[in-house]
């Protein structure tokens, strides 16, 4: 009884709210932890190399811009960067129009055994990793270090399809129906009507599957030793090796990489959000 | 389901369209992950063409129990749980912290939230350079606080055990915000009145979190545990970019890629070895496997206690 008529008296005159002056304490000190290493990069790409010897912390006194023209050239950015879209584009616009050819006849029952071949694709999530059976075959189709081989691994993602399947579910039934009584075919059907109704589906699935491609390391580390097949994470961390103690140039070029990809962030959160509330609502 | 795109031939169409994402599923997922078994019995080396021959439990007989390089092993085995303890623990309690405090009703909160998220877009080279840079002994911001403090540290290119803890705090700064984010969306499905009830009944903040947010989130901690476990036993991309393959700080995963590819760096030297690494993925398989179970057990059994 105590407790609720307190509880009445702060909220008739609001003195000071601890809990929110702690709340914001705790969210500013982690904002500081989260954007630290950030401003230290942005800082960092705009000295100078003596400067930054001298006071590594210090802020900029002058806008060094050269970095970035040297990154650019130096680390061979506009040609790994290239690489990067084109596996990127490729394997994702690939795997996505199989997935949906995939997705769609398992929602709806149109092939034998669609429950099963869900399960097969789920199954997948439970198994011993892939890598070296993966290697070994993509070596003996004689794929390694080849752009081909590099995109061939990416074709490939449960998650996506399960998403897919729970997501074409609620595209109404009546409309095969109807369009297959005006005389639309199934490959029509599929790509002119059913795939414009599940974009935000698609658009979660294509956005996951993207990220995971342009950020992989592993994979180019293993099967590309051809500098001009690299992707561009390789060769940040190649340049990293050559000049890791320019961290100014350095900075430069991972700046570079990463201030676009903060951008594309604000527009694409909430399909990863999406994709993300999706996967755990199955588990 | 009856099917309207006609008959005879046109029925094959559903069929025949699914099929190349079926193949590329069996040939690139499922059977390479299958065939990982076949391969850890085996002595295949990662060149063309040469002869492979069966060697029974050879590898894991090597691996557990064969003299120096299975105490690394061993080690290695030792430092994965580690790694998992402790970016479990502190991400799943971090997080679950940020999500209570950020579903108030605070200005803000949605710059908050996807400043913390932010980094899962960037993958482990930026997270790693980034913060190779933030970390920077001669003269960095922390190095400089340190300093302040009177003392100093190399971080990264310090003793082994103190680069293993700066990697568990940066895999736990990269990742903690999806932690975050599922812990949302389940915040966000309980219902406002039951907080005005507990609030009328003059329940403690501690009280209603105890009582009402933790039971109700069952379904959000499942998933966070369950991912947080899984995902941390196999993780080491921020190995490779933060310290690279050093003796002391490897873990499973980064061992598995060292002897299964020839990554040399350092004093650390290793070849070829698919059908030995083979085994060693099997063993980090199990490894996932068991305490994956395990917690998946724990956790329907409470699940369970509170619905009734």
């Amino acid at each position: 009884m105590n407790t609720t008529i307190s509880a009445n008296k702060t909220s008739q005159k609001p003195i000071i709210d601890w809990g929110k002056i702690g709340s914001y304490a705790v969210l500013v000190l982690l904002a500081i932890i989260y954007l630290g290493p950030l401003l230290m990069l942005v800082n960092t790409s705009l000295k100078s190399m003596p400067l930054f010897m001298k006071n590594a912390t210090g802020l900029a006194t002058e806008f060094h811009l050269q970095n970035f023209v040297d990154a650019w050239t130096k680390a061979n950015f506009p040609r790994y960067l290239f690489n990067t879209i084109v596996y990127t584009a490729s394997a994702t616009a690939i795997y996505i129009v199989t997935a949906v050819f995939v997705a769609f006849p398992i929602a709806r029952g149109y092939v034998k055994y669609s429950g099963w071949l869900l399960t097969l694709f789920v199954i997948a999530l439970f198994l011993p990793p892939a890598l070296i059976p993966q290697f070994q075959l993509i070596l003996n189709l004689g794929l390694y270090n080849n752009p081909i081989g590099y995109i061939m691994l990416f074709l490939v993602n449960p998650i996506g399809i399960v998403i897919l399947v729970n997501y074409i579910k609620t595209v109404p039934k009546e409309l095969d129906e109807a369009a297959a009584l005006d005389g639309c075919g199934y490959f029509r059907f599929v790509l002119e009507i059913v795939l414009p109704l599940i974009k935000p589906a698609v658009a979660t699935v294509t956005v996951l599957h993207a990220i995971g491609i342009w950020n992989e390391i592993i994979a180019p580390t293993i099967y590309l030793t051809n500098k001009d097949y690299y992707p561009i994470t390789r060769g940040l961390i190649v340049f990293q090796g050559v000049y890791g103690s320019n961290w100014p140039t350095l900075a430069a070029a991972v700046l570079m990489l990463t201030f676009p990809m903060l951008i594309l962030f604000l527009f694409l959160q909430r399909y990863i959000i999406a994709g993300l509330t999706a996967g755990s609502v199955k588990g | 389901m009856t099917y309207h795109f006609g008959r005879g031939w046109s029925r094959m169409m559903p069929y025949l369209l699914l099929l190349p994402g079926i193949i590329f599923y069996l040939v690139i997922a499922l059977g390479p992950s299958l065939a990982t078994t076949v391969y850890s019995f085996t002595d295949a080396t990662g060149l063309k063409g040469a002869p492979i021959h069966w060697i029974g439990l050879d590898n894991y007989k090597e691996f557990l129990f064969m003299g120096r390089a299975s105490i690394d092993n061993l080690d290695s085995l030792k430092r994965t749980l580690i790694f998992c303890f402790f970016v479990t623990t502190i991400q799943f309690t971090l997080g679950l912290f940020v999500a209570v405090i950020i579903n108030q009703n605070l200005k803000g909160r949605n710059i908050f939230r996807t400043l913390y998220f932010m980094p899962v877009i960037l993958g482990a080279v930026i997270q790693g350079l980034i913060w190779s840079l933030f970390l920077y002994p001669l003269g960095g911001p922390l190095a400089k606080i340190l300093e302040f403090f009177g003392t100093r540290s190399e971080f990264l290119g310090g003793q082994p055990n103190a680069a293993f803890a700066w990697v568990i705090t940066i895999q736990i700064w990269a990742n903690m915000g999806t932690t975050m984010i599922i812990f949302l969306s389940g915040l966000q499905t309980i219902p406002a009145e039951l907080y005005e009830a507990a609030k009328i009944d003059g329940a403690s903040p501690w009280q209603v979190f105890a009582n009402v947010t933790w039971p109700l989130l069952t379904p959000s901690v499942n998933t966070n545990l369950t991912l947080n476990i899984i995902g941390s036993l196999q993780a080491w991309q921020l190995f490779l970019v933060l310290i690279g393959y050093r003796n002391g700080t490897q873990v499973l995963g980064y061992l598995i890629y060292a002897t299964g590819f020839g990554q040399t760096s350092g004093s650390v030297t290793s070849s070829f070895r698919q059908g030995y690494a083979a085994s060693a993925s099997i063993i980090l398989f199990l490894l996932v496997l068991v305490i994956g179970m395990t917690t998946n057990y724990v956790l329907q059994r409470r699940e369970k206690r509170i619905m009734e």
